[in-house]
């Protein structure tokens, strides 16, 4: 046996980076704690019944969704590696299907999501007067309706056909297009932004604070997605492309890395697009402070 | 490119003693198909260990079986002739991405330097289009004759209608000053429509100042993080910009 592993356990060898279940766990239910909330928050506050802060609640919902799915697997993993689960079982197998499928949705549903959520922003901004007529709460449901349809569907013929270079293909190119349209949007309305800071004449000083500030914000939320998402995708097309070279096989060695940042932008997210309302920072107040009516005015 | 399952237990468990099992059966493991493609490294076929293919007794110690798993393509890959270090790619691929995002956020920086492409339409605009004769009352906004000065276009009359109706059912009980000044920005967003019907191209040299009425800040702004994009919320008047700097004042 030593002999074999002289052989084969070279020093060179990029072993996979093991993440302990415990951190899994960790991130798993703080996403689903903030994700509920902003949920919950959304539904029960009536002010917040409007296109914007339904395609929010979406992209919660689907982080929901990959928070869920992912503590579940743990489960199933723990059970696994005590002996308890049969890890060849046809039960376990279709099970894990169901939550490969389950993630997949979730994965795209957020990147779609997103992608609402940049449309109608810009549609606010670039439409503003008209921005009721356009974006009706009927066509909201409707656009909503649409993406989880379809993320319904991908998640359940990406899992079914993953062994396709094409269906792998189509999901690279898909982040790609959304990563370069979220892009554009967000630059075309922070250009906007910047000129209306220029009308601004008076105040020089503070203007260029806020132009800083608006650089920053969109930094921030550009970067922690591409940050969070580009790893993993990088990893499919590695699969695809060089599965039997040694620099990309050092590179699949960080898997379970990658699936931990994936993980932590469905935390992130929260941060950057449902806390930085308001509206929704109120009803969370409203939600937890107010045993005592006192502390709600 | 064949997906063959395997347990990720093998790569792991080398050198000890335990079951080894890596055969063509699926099985549950964590994101199992993304990361199995790789992880036969180790077993190539044609390498036999005939001694510890079967342990035939049972309860005779660890009990080991091998199967193997053949891909299309039968070269194992191989660590021996790396020229660069082993995680190059990953050591290029972040410093690749922290350095996009560096260089965005320099971009973004310099473009709060420089000016917009597009002022010298709103220059032209602004000079062309500017009303001289016709002045809206801001003080009192429901007053029909404030639309006297646009031209009778319907949709623009009825964003207006809109854009007041909202504002009582959103319910905003502000001062008499912050109702005042939504009014005037719901009427000089109107009467900016106007001109721009009269010369120029609505698209480009539209007066976005105006297009950002408050109606839209109070509620959809602070999604964008307390106005961290929408950095004027307040209405160009055409009277005076003291009246302008006076109202930024107050919100910022």
């Amino acid at each position: 046996m030593e002999n074999i592993t002289g052989v084969y356990a070279n020093e060179t060898d990029c072993r996979e980076v093991q993440i302990p279940n415990e951190i899994f766990f960790t991130i798993a239910m703080v996403s689903l704690g903030e994700n509920l909330l902003v949920v919950v928050a959304v539904i029960r506050n009536k002010n917040l019944h409007s296109p914007m802060y339904c395609f929010i609640c979406s992209l919660a919902l689907f982080n929901t969704i990959s928070s869920l799915s992912k503590t579940w697997e743990n489960i199933m993993l723990v059970f696994t590696n005590t002996g308890h689960l049969n890890s060849r079982g046809d039960s376990v197998l279709k099970v894990d299907d169901v939550m490969d499928s389950l993630l997949c949705m979730s994965f795209i549903g957020s990147i779609f999501s997103f992608l609402a959520i940049a449309v109608d922003r810009y549609v606010t901004i670039f439409h503003a007067l008209r921005y009721h007529n356009i974006m009706t709460m009927k066509r909201a449901k409707a656009i909503l309706s649409a993406i989880w349809a379809f993320c319904g569907c991908t998640g359940v013929v990406m899992v079914v056909f993953f062994h396709n270079v094409a269906i792998m293909m189509c999901f690279i190119i898909l982040f790609v297009f959304a990563l370069v349209l979220i892009l554009f949007l967000y630059v075309h309305m922070f250009l906007l932004a910047r000129h209306h800071a220029r009308k601004i004449a008076s105040l020089p000083g503070s203007t260029k604070h806020h132009n800083l500030r608006g650089a920053l914000t969109l930094t921030i939320l550009f970067g922690v997605f591409i940050a969070c998402w580009s790893p993993f995708f990088l990893h499919l097309l590695i699969i695809m492309v060089c599965p039997q070279n040694p620099y990309c096989e050092c590179y699949r060695s960080l898997f379970q890395i990658h699936v931990i940042l994936l993980m932590s932008h469905a935390v992130i997210d929260p941060a950057i697009y449902a806390f930085r309302s308001a509206e929704l920072r109120s009803t969370f107040r409203k939600m937890f402070l107010c045993s005592d009516s006192r502390l709600c005015h | 490119m064949k997906t063959k399952q395997c347990s990720a237990e093998v790569f792991a468990s080398f050198g000890q003693a335990a079951e080894i099992n890596c055969s063509s059966k699926p099985e549950f493991q964590r994101s199992r198909q993304l990361i199995c493609s790789s992880f036969l490294v180790q077993k190539s076929p044609g390498i036999e260990m005939p001694k510890f293919q079967n342990s035939s007794k049972p309860g005779s110690g660890p009990h080991y079986v091998w199967e193997y798993e053949y891909y299309d393509d039968d070269e194992p890959v191989s660590f021996d002739n790396l020229t660069a270090h082993r995680y190059s790619v990953v050591i290029g691929f972040w410093v690749g991405l922290a350095l996009f995002v560096i260089f965005m956020f320099f971009v973004l920086t310099l473009l709060t330097k420089t000016g917009p492409p597009h002022q010298e339409n709103q220059d032209a605009f602004d000079r062309h289009c500017r009303p001289s004769s016709c002045m809206v009352d801001f003080r009192h906004p429901q007053a029909s004759d404030n639309k006297a000065c646009s031209q009778p276009l319907l949709d623009e009359s009825h964003s207006l209608i809109h854009c007041f109706i909202h504002e009582e059912e959103t319910g905003r009980t502000g001062e008499g000053q912050g109702q005042w000044r939504e009014a005037k920005q719901c009427a000089c967003s109107g009467l900016q429509q106007a001109q721009a019907k009269c010369k120029v191209e609505r698209d480009t040299s539209f007066p976005t100042h105006c297009n950002i009425p408050n109606f839209v800040n109070s509620e959809y702004s602070s999604a964008l993080g307390d106005d961290d994009l929408l950095l004027c919320d307040q209405p160009v008047p055409l009277d005076s910009n003291s009246l302008s700097s006076n109202n930024y004042h107050r919100t910022m």
